[in-house]
């Protein structure tokens, strides 16, 4: 099969004009296999990605850029239940997920 | 996901910034895209289920805003597209992976494979998927 999902990018170009992840603590809530993540994260003074599907996250763990395994988290966890404390994040995304 | 909204508004810093992007269920057109131009061939059928997945997420946002927990300060849409070699390909992901989601009807596939048929050699078939990106600032 030979689908290309987005290949002008331009998800990821409005993403960038719509906000700026320049050093910021970004948490993403839904990050699947961090399709979306990677778009972002290199800007990110950390990231960190919950969702509840273990599978996904694997994937994501995988394919994780080498240049982002430091700054980028993947933990298994829902939106309902957040194990963070208060006030820690600048930016929340919610991609595909609400 | 109301509570889950609660939950971010929660771990965000005072001030941060909630971004929303999601695909807006509807009934998305198919295109046939060539090094000519492109042309719509027909739309997908949305059905029911996903379009009240949507009211919901509107509605979740509209209960924040009006609670008070986050004030929107940006909105706006911007086209998202999936692209196939042949409308054939097109009809196995959508039967494939958006059973319930989106129809790929058998009028518009008959359509759309007459008119890739008849197109520029290089022709593509794609959807275009109605996105929507907003920021919402923590009250």
């Amino acid at each position: 099969m030979s689908l290309q999902r987005d290949p002008e990018n331009l998800e990821g170009k409005t993403l960038h004009r719509f906000m700026d992840f320049k050093d910021k603590r970004i948490l993403e809530v839904g990050c699947g296999e961090g399709r979306l993540t990677w778009k972002y994260a290199g800007v990110s003074s950390l990231t960190l990605g919950l969702d509840p599907d273990h599978p996904a996250l694997r994937i994501a763990r995988a394919d994780c850029p080498p240049d982002l395994r430091e700054r980028v988290h993947l933990t298994g966890a829902s939106a309902r239940h957040i194990p963070l404390a208060n006030e820690t994040f600048d930016i929340a995304v919610l991609a595909w997920s609400l | 996901m109301v509570h889950a909204l609660s939950e971010i508004h929660r771990v965000l810093k005072p001030g941060g910034i909630l971004l929303d992007l999601r695909a807006l269920e509807d009934s998305w057109p198919v295109e046939i895209v060539s090094s000519a131009g492109w042309q719509v061939s027909g739309r997908l059928e949305a059905l029911p289920g996903m379009m009240e997945d949507d009211e919901a997420a509107n509605q979740a946002m509209r209960e924040v805003e009006s609670g008070g927990w986050f004030i929107q300060t940006r909105v706006e849409e911007f086209p998202y597209f999936y692209y196939w070699d042949a409308p054939s390909e097109m009809k196995e992901f959508t039967e494939a992976d958006w059973e319930g989601l989106e129809k790929f009807s058998e009028e518009v596939f008959r359509k759309t494979a007459s008119l890739w048929a008849s197109a520029n050699a290089d022709a593509r078939v794609r959807m275009r998927v109605r996105m929507h990106i907003a920021s919402w600032q923590k009250a």
